[in-house]
């Protein structure tokens, strides 16, 4: 039998989701485990056994010295690396905080600031080679669990290139930017998350980051402003997850 | 000399911890969050409240729906919004499920296997396979619960100021109600095994928790009524940590599973009653290890509990009326029990409905001083007398019967 391939999960800066949504794979994650030996994933095991990664998934932003140390020793150390999630791929949420950096620990910390050293918040993606990036806050587990598979298989693991809408129409949603004049980012997001909070009635919030290629964010800015959203607000919700294109 | 404390494994986020030794003795300890700022706060300024919750939630996912529903409260109490009670029964079912979903990772998967001897829960189930199985039933069956009120496993967006994007079905609380019912045993298992565990770190002498159980209009503690944090909770900025220190007069105070029980014990459902006074006299030495314990008690009280609120739901059915919110001037704060203690969202909005103020403590900033002093005693109990690297596993595991979640405690902003 083939040794398995050795597997890490480092986390740099973030919620801690896309490391725990792994864990929520629950008996699949053990079905995993035909294919991969877990050699560092620090929020399940105290376990640091190799130094040398097959594949290694990479979340969170980097947002201080540690962060871009630990994605180096990531990167050399590694054959196959993916960034997971939209903090890695995108910088999400914390990076779309447009304030230089002093100035947001000086409101944080007071007017000493904080002495230890941090960056302003960026994906992985601005810093180092990614094999793979797999978008969303969090990612669809289900997703990661066919890339592993792919990759364990010796198959390149394809990226998604639709629109949220494209899963929105095949599970029967009511369009809720039509019908409801919500603001829904469906159209312009990158699909592969089921449309889950379409499920609910609700408009797509961006966040598996702006689709690239032939969509048509200028349509989408003229309905929501047709439906009355003013300028900012729209500006605001595009760039909420996604202030750095990869 | 000090000794380091290496990042913290099976902990949520980074975190470690330093033990400073002079003339041979433990001085001092100081645990470092190296959690890169977050800048949760700034992100919301000038956002419409109606965005807030669904941003707020990404804070932390283990616990997001409680950001959400803390966030919500919050926004409501500003704009002078009261939901009906079935809307605040199904919000506390979701907090429910996120207790379970909470604990059960916490107890099985990163705390059991210290109890016997592995480096983690993967490796652990080899010899004790049933026991990682009866943990991810318990864990998967509140993360169903977070899906059905929160939207999804992680970061829902179901949870708005005025009610949900989607009502529970009949279907779905049938199941929540059966389910609950037939988990009880591997909970009750749970309370046993914890139960033996001996005390370590230090006995905590005040303790924080919010007026009802899991939620409230404001807070409450051993020694005096309730108050607003801002009347009795200070924090301050520390030049190693990203993480804010808060105190409760002046001194370390702790929040959890443990304080909720010794405050709210009148409160809890029967069969978790009756363990909470089995293992009062235990509970009642102050031992923050024996959170582990009271974590196992508040899984069997969160299955009776969401028993008990599915069945009210079924036996009146569901309405699924959303109340009508009205963007206006105002200032509120919301109290959430988080599985891991109080949390608080406190924001002030503009008369277009935009947030022009906002303040969230996590429960492991509030806990930041409790935990150091908990180190502290437990360093001083083992230098000398332990190995150094029985020491080091020992405050680990200190620092974990918190279970502390670093992630959610580094963006405090005062402004």
């Amino acid at each position: 039998m083939m040794d398995n391939l050795k597997l890490a999960v480092f986390e740099l800066t973030d919620c801690g989701g896309c490391a725990l949504n792994m864990l929520f794979l629950y008996e699949r994650l053990f079905d995993l485990l035909e294919f991969y030996e877990i050699t560092e994933f620090h929020m399940a095991t105290s376990l640091k056994v190799e130094n040398h990664y097959d594949v290694a998934l990479v979340t969170g932003t980097v947002s201080t010295q540690r962060d871009l140390n630990l994605l180096k020793e990531a990167r050399n150390h590694s054959d196959y690396l993916i960034a997971l999630g939209t903090c890695a791929t995108h910088g999400s949420v914390q990076a779309s905080v447009e304030l230089p950096i002093r100035e947001k620990l000086k409101a944080v910390y007071g007017d000493e600031g904080n002495p230890m050293r941090a960056l302003d918040s960026k994906p992985v993606v601005e810093y180092v080679a990614v094999d793979f990036a797999l978008p969303g806050c969090p990612y669809d587990k289900n997703e990661v669990y066919q890339v592993l598979l792919d990759i364990a298989k010796g198959v390149e693991p394809v990226k998604k290139d639709y629109p949220v809408c494209l899963e929105c129409k095949l599970n029967e949603y009511e369009c809720v930017l039509v019908k409801k004049g919500l603001p829904c980012l469906g159209p312009i997001t990158y699909g592969g998350c089921n449309a889950v909070c379409v499920r609910s009635g609700l408009g797509c919030i961006g966040c598996r980051g702006p689709l690239p290629g032939e969509v048509n964010p200028a349509g989408e800015y003229e309905i929501l402003k047709e439906l009355g959203y003013d300028d900012k607000y729209i500006i605001r919700k595009f760039k909420t997850f996604a202030r750095w294109e990869p | 000399m000090i000794i380091e404390l290496h990042e913290f494994t099976r902990v949520e986020g980074n975190g470690k911890a330093e033990i400073i030794i002079d003339d041979g003795e433990v001085k001092d300890v100081r645990l470092k969050i190296i959690e890169g700022p977050r800048f949760f706060e700034l992100l919301t300024l000038g956002r419409h409240y109606y965005d807030v919750p669904d941003l707020e939630a990404r804070i932390c996912a283990i616990c997001y729906l409680s950001h959400s529903v803390a966030s919500v409260l919050g926004i409501e109490r500003a704009l002078g919004v009261e939901v009906p009670e079935e809307i605040q029964l199904i919000r506390e079912l979701g907090l429910i499920g996120e207790l379970l979903e909470s604990h059960a990772l916490h107890l099985y998967l990163l705390v059991a296997p210290d109890v016997f001897g592995y480096p983690d829960a993967i490796r652990m189930a080899t010899k004790h396979g049933e026991l990682v199985k009866e943990g991810l039933a318990l864990k998967s069956f509140g993360n169903r619960i977070r899906v059905m009120v929160g939207g999804r496993e992680i970061h829902g967006i179901n949870v708005k100021p005025g009610g949900f994007g989607r009502y529970p079905s009949v279907e779905e609380l049938e199941r929540v109600e059966k389910e609950s019912e037939a988990l009880l045993r591997l909970a009750r298992r749970a309370v046993r095994l914890f139960a033996q565990l001996d005390p370590y770190g230090a006995r905590a002498e005040h303790f924080v928790a919010t007026d009802g159980y899991l939620w409230g209009e404001k807070l409450v503690s051993d020694e005096e009524g309730e108050f607003h944090y801002t009347e009795r909770i200070e924090e301050r900025s520390l030049v190693y940590s990203f993480a804010k220190q808060s105190r409760y007069k002046g001194e370390p105070f702790f929040v959890g599973a443990l304080p909720r029980l010794l405050l709210k014990s009148e409160m809890l459902t029967p069969t978790a009653k009756r363990l909470f006074e089995e293992h009062r006299e235990k509970l009642e030495t102050g031992y923050v290890s024996y959170n582990n314990l009271a974590q196992a008690i508040e899984l069997v009280y969160s299955l009776e509990r969401a028993k008990e609120i599915a069945k009210v739901l079924l036996d009146r059915g569901i309405e699924g009326e959303n109340v009508p919110v009205e963007a206006r001037e105002g200032e509120g704060i919301g109290y959430v029990e988080a599985p891991r203690g109080v949390l608080i969202h406190h924001y002030r909005i503009d008369g277009n409905g935009n947030i022009a103020y906002s303040n969230i403590i996590t429960p492991t900033a509030l806990n930041h001083a409790m935990m150091e002093a908990s180190l502290l005693e437990e360093a001083r109990k083992l230098y000398g007398e332990a190995e150094e690297r029985v020491m080091i596993q020992r405050l680990e595991e200190t620092v974990r019967a918190f279970d502390p979640c670093i992630s959610c405690s580094v963006h405090l902003v005062k402004l």
